[in-house]
């Protein structure tokens, strides 16, 4: 009995091997990769790695149920003017501030956060895009912790139950598919960065650093439990904040999706905030002398009629950063449109292509002539 | 491993005058067989949680990656596989990452005894590193070479005390070896072949690049001053090495400054300051043996040749980059030519670049092997005391040609003489020297 069942599999096993090597590859059976889930990116075994807290629900940002992200009274949800493109994700941003400490104002970069101080950020896909309150899953929360004025950065992905996230080093990919704002689904490989990819983009100097609420990027709306305000006055109001001018001397970036303001000032927006925080003198992009940052005044280093440096196959063949007038032969819309990891910028962060921000460069540099 | 490494002898392109025979040779390895393994996340994990001091160790063995392996922040950390060919790290699945292996931020690294394959960009790309050595690394692209192939196989960039030594470098669509805006750097007992660029020092003070060969590339070895980048180059040392055969079709992607260079290049200088390349072999490199020209003969022939409105941005485009940069000089000055074997059995030039046709034009069949384009500072007069600029010495029986570029090529001169001179020998690059005075 035993002995046929094995003498049957060797069989079969024999049958699928003559098939593997004699059969075109036209007949082999299509292997359907099997679809990754958060769980396949969580460790079974739950050592301590020595770099934080192992559960993201031990350190009590949220009311429980914890995936509804309702912050606890010391937390302070933000949005900003024109979020960084992540595969089409939500963000649900929020920062705790240490007991009594205080942001210092800055006119140009990133708010002086206290010692103690933690950036929270979600990333999340609502199953319904036109429905972005409805049904969703969180994929991760990317922590940044100023520990004694080093920043730290930690990664908790959230398990597929969305009752907890659990602090992993090396990241992972999760399949994901959503109905997209025009109703077609869609799907993505949704990439988890590991730790050092990122310290790739919030390198500045070399020690990491946050990117986001920088004065012009918070100088916006926010309603706060149904009470429209400030975010930075709000702050400040709210004693989170010290040296905040007139909000007359605030900068204000401009929102990339707004209709109502100048292109090139959205443009300016989405490429600072896409491609800034490594293309900028102080960033890991610096070696290509190409800086796309907010506070670049220079326009061939902004890449108007510059060539690339070390680019390779990035160029596309093309001669320009930036070609005014000639988008279809601007290296930088040649790599924003590329799937290529050998090419597309930014080179880790996506795996589609976005369309909108195509869409927005592509006017941007066509109209740059006129 | 397994591994076949088969050698196909390309016969060129049929020229004029039926002047045949092989101009270069193009050795392919094909990607390896059998199982691959995956030790991705456990890799990635180690280099992350990796202690001050650790060893990591790569067992032999084909290993499969999907993402670029990053080492990040990190000092005193050696990674060494089991030897080259031994243990191989394949990219060609690659889904994430513009780099097979980065190495930033860090001090004291040093990576040793391994191959790196297919990339789907830069095969090894270390960044801000203070003391960092490639030791006996193998890194390729696998198959004929093509512009698909990745832009750099070892590609040090803005590092301070760079090692490379024994590797080997195949098949880059840019340069195999490249170091990029460095100081203190050595290249020594390395191969480079098949790829566009064999060695390419760029914008890097202090360099000795020695006992390598550089052969059947587009051009052996390129010294390059460019505008515009975080330092500009000064004082490197070509000496004892073998330039052979770099006759090779130039397939870098278009838009990228090593897509100037001719087929048939033995060493090429642009704009640096302080060269000395001595006691090389530089033999049959089909357009120019030694080429000096400065940034202004670059974009010069990288201009469209219709007067099309291209041609307005490209003029504007370039002078602006470099007349940005207040502290770029586009000629070279200080470069001594001394002591090296020179000879091509080669006819013609390449026919793949205005420059082969033009020398052609100028040489018929007697290219001269030493080529300079003549562009020097016009703050230095129209006949410029040329002691400081090129000095040459003792090179056989090779030719020389002044191209006069800037008059469009009117009045060439092959007169050796106004450089019959010599030069204060550079110094040896000491590692780990002068770092405090860089600071």
């Amino acid at each position: 009995m035993n002995r046929a069942l094995i003498l049957f599999i060797w069989l079969l096993f024999c049958l699928h091997c003559s098939c593997g090597s004699n059969g075109s590859s036209e007949k082999r059976v299509e292997v359907v990769k099997k679809l990754q889930t958060a769980n396949d990116n969580i460790r079974q075994e739950r050592n301590d790695l020595g770099l934080g807290l192992d559960k993201l629900s031990e350190y009590g940002f949220f009311e429980i149920p914890m995936k509804k992200l309702i912050p606890v009274g010391d937390v302070l949800p933000y949005d900003l003017n024109t979020p960084l493109f992540s595969d089409y994700a939500y963000k649900a941003r929020f920062i705790k501030f240490p007991e009594g400490a205080k942001a210092m104002y800055d006119q140009k970069e990133v708010l002086d956060f206290p010692v103690g101080t933690i950036l929270i950020k979600n990333f999340y896909y609502p199953k319904d895009f036109n429905q972005p309150d409805g049904e969703r899953q969180i994929v991760e929360t990317r922590l940044l912790l100023n520990n004694d004025n080093v920043w730290q950065a930690l990664n908790y992905i959230w398990n597929d139950e969305q009752t907890e996230a659990y602090l992993e080093v090396t990241g992972g990919t999760v399949d994901i598919s959503w109905k997209h704002t025009d109703g077609l689904i869609k799907n993505v490989a949704y990439s988890i960065p590991n730790l050092n990819q990122c310290k790739n983009c919030h390198a500045y100097n070399n020690a990491i650093r946050p990117i986001g609420p920088s004065a012009r990027q918070l100088n916006r709306q926010y309603n706060y439990a149904n009470e429209g305000h400030n975010q930075l006055s709000f702050m400040s109001d709210q004693g989170y904040l010290e040296g905040l001018p007139q909000m007359e001397a605030v900068p204000k970036l401009a929102s990339w999706i707004s209709s109502d303001q100048r292109i090139a000032d959205r443009a300016r927006a989405y490429l600072d905030v896409n491609c800034g925080s490594c293309h900028r003198p102080e960033g890991s992009g610096n070696t290509s002398g190409l800086f796309l940052h907010y506070h670049e005044q220079d326009m061939a280093a902004f890449g108007v009629g510059k060539a690339p440096i070390a680019a390779g196959r990035g160029s596309g063949g093309f001669k320009y950063d930036i070609w005014p007038g000639h988008p279809e032969e601007s290296i930088l819309l040649y790599r924003m449109k590329s799937l290529d990891p050998g090419v597309m910028m930014p080179e880790m962060g996506r795996k589609l292509v976005h369309e909108e921000g195509i869409t927005l460069i592509e006017e941007w540099i066509r109209n740059m002539g006129d | 491993m397994m591994r076949a490494f088969i050698t196909l002898a390309t016969t060129m392109m049929v020229v004029i005058l039926g002047s045949c025979g092989t101009d270069y040779e193009v050795s392919t390895s094909e990607p390896p067989q059998g199982s691959i393994q995956d030790i991705e996340k456990d890799l990635q994990s180690e280099l992350i949680l990796a202690n001050d001091g650790d060893t990591i160790d790569l067992p032999a063995g084909v290993f499969g990656f999907t993402r670029s392996i990053l080492l990040e922040g990190k000092s005193n950390i050696l990674l060494r596989g089991a030897g080259m060919d031994k243990t191989i790290l394949s990219f060609r699945n690659q889904e994430e990452g513009a780099e097979g292996m980065r190495v930033s931020n860090g001090t004291n690294i040093v990576l040793a005894d391994f191959t790196i394959q297919d990339a789907k960009g830069d095969n090894i790309k270390t960044n801000d590193i203070n003391g960092i050595s490639f030791i006996n690394i193998k890194s390729e692209w696998t198959g004929e070479p093509d512009e698909t192939n990745g832009a750099y196989s070892l590609y040090p960039v803005m590092c301070k005390n760079v090692l490379i030594d024994g590797c080997v470098a195949i098949g880059a669509s840019d340069a195999g070896i490249y170091v990029g805006q460095s100081t203190n750097v050595i290249v020594r007992n390395s191969e480079a072949y098949n790829n566009v660029a064999g060695i390419e020092i760029e914008n890097t003070v202090r360099a000795d690049v020695y006992n390598n060969s550089a052969h059947d590339n587009t051009g052996g070895i390129l010294v390059f001053d460019l505008p515009g980048l975080s330092q500009l180059g000064q004082q490197t040392r070509v000496f004892s090495n073998n330039v052979y055969r770099n006759n090779y079709t130039n397939f870098a992607p278009e838009g990228n400054i090593v897509g100037a260079v001719p087929p048939g290049t033995g060493v090429m200088i642009l704009a640096s300051k302080d060269v000395e390349i001595f006691n090389n072999e530089i033999i049959d490199n089909k357009t120019g043996s030694i080429a000096l020209i400065s940034y202004l003969f670059v974009e010069a022939t990288s201009e469209p040749v219709e007067e099309d409105e291209s041609r307005d941005l490209s003029m504007a485009g370039n002078i602006a980059a470099y007349k940005a940069d207040k502290s770029y000089d586009p000629y070279p000055s200080g470069i001594s030519i001394h002591g090296n074997k020179i000879s091509n059995g080669y006819s013609f030039p390449t026919f793949e670049n205005d420059i082969g046709y033009l020398l052609l034009f100028k040489f018929w069949a007697n290219g001269p092997e030493i080529l300079f384009d003549g562009i020097t500072d016009p703050k230095l007069g129209d006949t410029p005391d040329m002691t400081s600029i090129l000095c040459l010495k003792d090179n056989g029986e090779a030719a020389f040609a002044n191209l006069d570029a800037f008059n469009d090529f009117a009045n060439v001169s092959q007169n050796k003489q106004p450089h019959d001179c010599t030069m204060q020998p550079l110094p040896e690059v000491i590692l780990g020297e002068n770092l405090i005075a860089n600071e």
